[in-house]
């Protein structure tokens, strides 16, 4: 039976090299709808380059890439979030001068198609929903903070509002715990599990704390040099030798 | 009134009594305040909104000046249609030009919008049938109600500066003016919430040249001559000394640099004809003591000029 019709994210023989370097070597995969799924592997195994090309950051070498059946190879960045694909990167990427709320509004006013009104003033729209997304992602207290003296804790809080904002499809989450303190850790996976289990969102993540590896995906592939060297749940990976001996060793 | 008004509000009421209480020179010297002050402004929707450095914006401005002149020399068409007719050819140009620069960032934009800049200037200056070429066009004279002393074309120019400025206010302050701030600030993470950034850069292009236009076609009427020079990348520099000197992070820094600059080179041409070794020392002063221009300077003293209310607490966690 075709399931395709059940997968948000399909991807195919996915290939990116840079210049002789080769970072991805057909990688084939596959996200149903609604799971929260991770990507592991070491330092420089192709884990950002997978999420760089999926979100159109850059041009695949070969392969295609499905997003809800539909074929998003190649197009560019605004297009794949507008589809419903956001993001939250590695390194915290958020609007450095603007405040924490003028940062979340941005986004929900993109999302919501306003950003072409020249007439309002933008301080007089979409004030709710940026309060209640702020409040989600407890930064409720930082409302009127300039975003780059955040500590790197709340700067990946503003990262995971952002790419919230967009009432994305797909949320892909490169180290969304990175710089995060135990607790921040804790508060803001619990935080993606409540949002897949409640709206349904698919999430694929990326992520070196084991602990989070394991006590949030459902699913897990591992990537080493290119390759999905394996895959399936945690307990499956846990119990492969291949990734015991590329990534896991003697962590798991 | 909320306090974010006061300043402007002051603005407004002094450049409505200084024309009764000074010499008519000093009123000229107003009215080429306002007039520089709107194109300084209209430029710094792309340098300060928009983070980047044009070195070409004196074309849309001299587009604008061009308009006018030669609609009121040739065809003598009234002043008050003239300043949107004036607008439009600016924005046409921009939308044209406009096209190729916002492909390029930084440095290769300055110098593609300084070359686009500097081809306008020279369709003018070699067309002599149309523009006049190097001789430029005189008798651009403002309309009759206007009458001929300084303080009528003055506060003409005042209402219309005015609303200008008005306007950009509204546009800077919307979610355009932001997504603008959102581009300056981080373009690659204002892609990925899904902006086309170079159709909203294009877009801004347009707006600002617009009003480097209308700032343009305030020009001919007060000068009674336009000149290509007035496309030259000499008088793109302008508005970049001015919104430095003012302070780019302030929407009316612009204007208060244009009284400075525009000012001071009043003041300083009736000793000395050394006018620009003064204005390099005045710019290397400014951007060593105070880089956020006077009102950057300013604000770090007085709250009510700070236009971000931004709380600089660190947060902890």
């Amino acid at each position: 039976m075709d399931d395709t019709g059940k997968l948000v994210l399909q991807i195919d023989r996915l290939k990116k090299s840079f210049g002789k370097y080769t970072v991805l070597t057909d990688v084939s995969y596959s996200l149903p709808k609604g799971e929260i799924a991770a990507i592991i592997g070491p330092n420089g195994a192709g884990k950002s380059t997978f999420f760089n090309l999926i979100t159109g950051y850059h041009l695949v070498d070969g392969g295609t890439i499905r997003f809800m059946g539909r074929e998003i190879t190649n197009w560019p960045r605004h297009r794949i979030a507008r589809k419903g694909i956001s993001r939250a990167f590695q390194v915290s990427n958020i609007y450095p001068r603007l405040t924490t709320f003028e940062n979340v509004r941005q986004a929900i006013l993109t999302q919501q198609k306003r950003t072409l009104n020249i007439f309002t003033p933008a301080h007089r729209l979409a004030r709710k929903n940026t309060l209640d997304l702020l409040e989600l992602t407890g930064l409720l207290s930082h409302v009127d903070t300039v975003a780059g003296i955040l500590s790197q804790g709340d700067k990946k809080k503003l990262e995971l509002a952002l790419a919230l904002a967009g009432k994305p499809e797909l949320l892909l989450l490169d180290e969304p715990t990175a710089g995060m303190s135990s607790e921040e850790t804790h508060e803001t996976m619990q935080l993606v599990k409540r949002l897949n289990r409640e709206i349904g969102l698919s999430i694929l993540f990326t992520e070196h704390d084991i602990s989070v590896i394991f006590g949030y995906a459902q699913k897990l592939s591992v990537l080493y040099q290119g390759m999905v060297i394996a895959e399936g749940t945690p307990e499956e990976v846990r119990n492969n030798e291949e990734a015991q001996k590329c990534y896991l060793g003697e962590e798991v | 009134m909320k306090n974010k008004y006061l300043f402007p509000a002051a603005l407004f009421l002094l450049a409505v009594v200084l024309p009764f209480i000074v010499p008519e020179f000093w009123v000229h010297v107003l009215t080429e305040i306002l007039i520089m002050g709107l194109f300084a402004a209209s430029f710094n929707m792309i340098f300060g909104y928009m983070g980047q450095l044009t070195f070409g914006h004196a074309a849309y401005y001299g587009v604008g000046a061009y308009t006018t002149g030669l609609l009121i020399v040739k065809a003598n068409v009234p002043l008050l249609v003239c300043l949107p007719l004036s607008m439009l050819s600016a924005g046409l140009c921009a939308a044209v030009l406009g096209y190729f620069c916002v492909k390029l960032r930084g440095i290769y934009f300055a110098i593609l919008t300084m070359a686009f800049g500097q081809l306008v200037y020279y369709i003018i200056f070699q067309w002599y049938t149309f523009t006049g070429g190097d001789n430029g066009l005189q008798g651009i004279v403002p309309p009759a109600f206007l009458g001929k002393a300084a303080n009528p074309y003055y506060f003409f120019t005042l209402i219309v500066v005015t609303l200008g400025m008005i306007a950009l206010w509204i546009i800077s302050a919307s979610p355009f003016g932001y997504t603008m701030r959102a581009i300056r600030d981080n373009a690659e993470r204002t892609e990925f919430i899904g902006i086309n950034i170079q159709r909203y850069m294009h877009l801004n292009f347009i707006i600002a040249a617009m009003f480097a236009g209308l700032a343009g076609a305030l020009w001919g009427p007060f000068n009674r001559s336009v000149a290509p020079d007035l496309c030259n990348w000499h008088h793109s520099g302008m508005p970049v000394f001015m919104t430095v000197m003012g302070g780019p992070s302030n929407f009316l820094g612009p204007l208060v640099g244009s009284a400075i600059y525009t000012m001071l080179m009043a003041f300083v041409t009736s000793f000395t004809e050394y006018w620009p070794m003064v204005s390099g020392i005045v710019i290397i002063v400014v951007v060593l003591v105070m880089p956020g221009g006077l009102l950057g300077l300013l604000g770090e003293k007085l709250p009510f000029l700070r236009q971000n209310e931004g709380n600089a607490k660190e947060t902890k966690g």
